[in-house]
């Protein structure tokens, strides 16, 4: 019996290994057909993969910031998700937390209000949403794709029109400096304050997530709807409650973007405009954990970011640096395909074999 | 001897999750008669006519048609061979016309046909068998038994020789079975060779001119209709080896603890399932529901369990009206339910605690509303011990268990704080022989500490070897209910078969 538990244990470990090889192998593949790629369009491969890989890497500050964003959109898609939602609706959600919070700092000058004030109108559009999903069976793809249009075009029209700085029109007012977040600085190097409280945030997630009575109801009712009913819980109420979260996490994407980071919302949403879509990406990749998506926003940061110095300094096309974070995402994906065709394989094998 | 229709040799099906559901079945069908296929659930009827149909592909055998060897790639080459099958669910588009239909499955096979050509022919066809179809009326607006006219109909227009009705009286009212009697020997006489499956003893003896008997995937008999009665059908279809007897203390029980008063209930179709039941279980026996499955057993656990609104009726557990709590009330006052899915019963994500856990939930919650994880492990490995689940870690996630061990921890989590009823759903299916033993035992033993039990079973074995009542059900009615020894294996088999026995 020993003998045979702790065969399965080095049986789990080297789980762990294969899976550390399919990743390193997915992505070196990647990289292949990218430098491939780079090679046809008539770039220098080995300088336009360094780009890509190590642009982001230039300013490390920078990389988290923008990485908190698409951390917070993630949780807003992710949440969701997990009680079987497809909140396409983070941009939105994420643009309507800026607006709040940037008036209610100009208003009240409060940092700590105008956080929270972001994070409730994002949640209260979750709930909008949720309701909307639950009562009157809208679908939440429909409802949230189009606040997104609304919510964007209600943003810029109150920054242009009420809101805009006299001084500089194509911006609104700025946050007023007691309701700002600041830096850190660690010897040298100098963080914005964002990234450590994003992380606070997902420790919040991953804690509602998995020890609360809310997040077992949540996962319980997304995994099987109809044990979660026999089990007594209710997966209408389960909806409703991840909804709210991610809207919530959303809503906070925005504030922590006007209140740490750019201090003001341009006109055209230039500063915010597709995070709430890359927090897509960025939940599927990170697996929909908290923990994995920290780990999937800096990655698709660094893609992003490099894809910019690609940009700049090799005078790409976007849709070249676009086309390249993309193979390498797609790369990653492809253990899955892998292990899926693998055990479609095994079970004809056994129809085939499959007398006794 | 007259010619063959269909002819399967040595037919094997072996899933991939290594169910074994035939185990070397011949099955022949003579040109132009009806042959019933008669079998209870899980005989493997129902997968020896999809193999038939080109749905899926036989492990091992051999498939003639006509004396033409055939290896079917799907269903499409099967309709090229002149096979049609009807399903007991349609499969119409409800918001499209009858003719739209029709040509809808016509233009599959034949293309660049136009539509006043399929009206002609459905026309021609309507003719022929002699029964009518409203062309133009929307299928959703048309009942049931018009509904699986056109089922028919489709299949004719495509020329089938061989038409497959899979249980297709089982949707039908009584009227509307007469009426689909009449078209099948009205098919009959036009040539068509006919394969009817079904578990109704008293429609398989009217309308067949031969039958086949399959039990757990093995060909039992195949015998002339004329040269049977319903009561020898009855015993090939259940009859089966000695069974093992359990002990079991002779008791007394007197308390009523579960009443169940005139309860109706609908399935997800919205169709009557359970039709003015009406039960009583007392303190410390086991009661046993036997019936085919889909005569609404699911709809009466669930609605006892609170999970399916009930129609009309009421449900008493000791003596208060729960018939409206919601699940977990009635967890709390002592009801315990086993469904008969362990999809349903267990989370197969989520891990080993998560599911111990599951029902009992808000005995797990602390301050606010967390978690406390490691009570909840404790209880986990107090369960998995308790109840003999094999665990590799307390972590794993169920679905990597066998389905005993999956079995047992659901079961075993049922049980574990001494409920007063337990509905037990099927707590046996699928497992092997130790474990169904265990889980039997398990249930009378609980049964000597008094608690009551309404077993619900397709399982003849278990019915019998567990219960002190027998109740049967029949199309969402009790047929019968008395002690074991008031009934024969044979008069089961009748009554589950609906028929009525004096």
């Amino acid at each position: 019996m020993n003998k045979l538990s702790s065969l399965l244990r080095g049986w789990r470990l080297s789980e762990y290994v294969v899976i550390a090889v399919e990743v390193c192998g997915s992505i070196a593949l990647g990289i292949g057909i990218a430098t491939l790629l780079l090679y046809t369009l008539g770039f220098d491969p080995g300088k336009g993969i360094t780009l890509l890989l190590g642009g982001g890497f230039t300013d490390l500050d920078y990389l988290l910031s923008r990485a908190t964003f698409i951390m917070m959109t993630g949780l807003a898609f992710s949440i969701p998700l997990m009680a079987g939602l497809f909140n396409i609706g983070g941009e939105g959600q994420m643009y309507l937390g800026g607006l709040v919070s940037l008036l209610t700092a100009i208003y009240t000058g409060n940092l700590f209000l105008a956080l929270i004030a972001g994070g409730i109108a994002g949640l209260t559009l979750g709930l909008f949403i949720a309701v909307l999903r639950v009562y009157r069976g809208v679908n939440e793809v429909i409802s949230s794709i189009m606040l997104n249009w609304t919510l964007y075009y209600l943003t810029i029209y109150l920054v242009t029109n009420t809101f805009y700085d006299p001084l500089a029109p194509h911006e609104s007012i700025k946050v007023p400096q007691s309701a700002r977040l600041g830096l850190i600085s660690i010897g040298d190097f100098k963080l914005h304050i964002i990234f450590p409280i994003s992380l606070v945030f997902i420790l919040l997630a991953y804690f509602v997530l998995y020890h609360t009575k809310i997040g077992f109801e949540i996962r319980a009712s997304g995994l099987a709807p109809k044990a979660a009913k026999y089990a007594g819980l209710n997966p209408e109420r389960a909806m409703i409650y991840a909804m709210c979260l991610g809207g919530f996490f959303g809503g906070i994407a925005g504030s922590l973007n006007v209140l740490g980071f750019t201090y003001y919302i341009d006109t055209l949403l230039t500063t915010m405009y597709g995070m709430g879509f890359d927090g897509i990406g960025v939940a599927l990749m990170g697996r929909g954990h908290p923990i994995g998506i920290v780990f999937s926003s800096v990655f698709f940061s660094m893609l992003i970011i490099g894809g910019q110095s690609m940009q700049m300094v090799l005078n790409a096309p976007k849709e070249v640096a676009d086309a390249l974070s993309g193979i390498i995402i797609m790369a990653l994906a492809l253990p899955y395909v892998y292990r899926m065709a693998l055990s479609y394989l095994r079970a004809r094998r056994m129809i085939a074999h499959g007398d006794h | 001897m007259s010619e063959l229709a269909v002819e399967m040799r040595n037919v094997w099906k072996v899933y991939p999750d290594g169910t074994i559901a035939l185990r070397g079945v011949d099955f022949s069908v003579r040109k132009g008669e009806i042959h019933g296929l008669l079998g209870e659930n899980g005989a493997g009827k129902t997968t020896l006519m999809r193999i038939l149909y080109g749905e899926i592909r036989p492990s091992r055998g051999e498939i003639r048609v006509f004396g033409r060897k055939v290896s079917f790639r799907g269903p499409w080459d099967a309709v090229k061979n002149g096979i049609g099958m009807v399903y007991q669910h349609f499969s119409l588009i409800p918001s499209f016309t009858v003719l739209e239909n029709l040509y809808l499955s016509l233009t599959s096979i034949k293309k660049g046909i136009s539509i006043d050509y399929v009206r002609k022919l459905a026309n021609e066809i309507m003719s022929k068998v002699g029964f009518e179809v409203p062309l133009d009326a929307k299928v959703e607006g048309l009942a049931i038994g018009v509904q699986q006219r056109v089922e028919i109909l489709k299949t004719l227009m495509r020329n089938a020789k061989i038409l497959i009705l899979d249980e297709p009286t089982s949707v039908l009212t009584p009227i509307e079975v007469e009426e689909l009697f009449k078209t099948l020997i009205r098919l009959k006489r036009l040539g068509i060779t006919i394969i009817f499956i079904s578990h109704k003893l008293k429609e398989v003896k009217r309308i067949t001119d031969r039958v086949t008997v399959l039990r757990k995937g093995r060909v039992v008999g195949v015998v002339d209709t004329r040269e049977v009665n319903e009561a020898d059908l009855a015993k090939m279809m259940v009859g089966r080896e000695v069974f093992l007897r359990l002990k079991k203390a002779p008791i007394s029980p007197k308390e009523p603890i579960l009443v169940v008063e005139d309860l109706w209930v609908k399935d997800d179709r919205g169709l009557d399932a359970v039709r003015g039941i009406s039960l009583t279980l007392k303190k410390g026996e086991i009661l046993g529901i036997a019936g085919i499955q889909g005569n609404g057993q699911r709809e009466l656990a669930e609605a006892i369990a609170g999970l399916r609104p009930v129609i009309r009726g009421r449900i008493l557990l000791e003596n208060e009206d729960i018939t409206n709590l919601p699940p977990y009330l009635r967890y709390r006052k002592g009801l315990s339910y086993i469904p008969d899915s362990r999809s349903v019963g267990l989370i197969l994500d989520l891990n080993v605690i998560s599911n111990s856990i599951l029902t009992k939930l808000r005995d797990f919650v602390g301050k606010g509303t967390t978690i406390l994880w490691s009570k909840a492990r404790e209880f986990a490995g107090s369960l998995t011990r308790r109840f003999n689940v094999v665990v590799e870690s307390l972590n794993t996630p169920v679905k990597y268990l066998s389905g005993g061990n999956q079995q047992k921890l659901m079961v075993g989590r049922e049980v574990a704080v001494l409920p007063k009823v337990i509905v037990a759903s099927e707590p046996t299916h699928g497992l092997d022989v130790s474990a169904t033993e265990y889980i039997r035992s398990l249930l009378i033993k609980l049964r000597e500490m008094g608690v009551a039990i309404l077993l619900i079973s397709s399982d003849l074995d278990e019915i019998l070897q567990l219960s002190d009542r027998i109740a049967v059900i029949y199309e969402g009615k009790i047929m019968a209910i008395g002690k074991p020894q008031d009934f024969t294996l044979e008069k089961l088999g009748l009554l589950m078969g609906g028929v009525k026995v004096e």
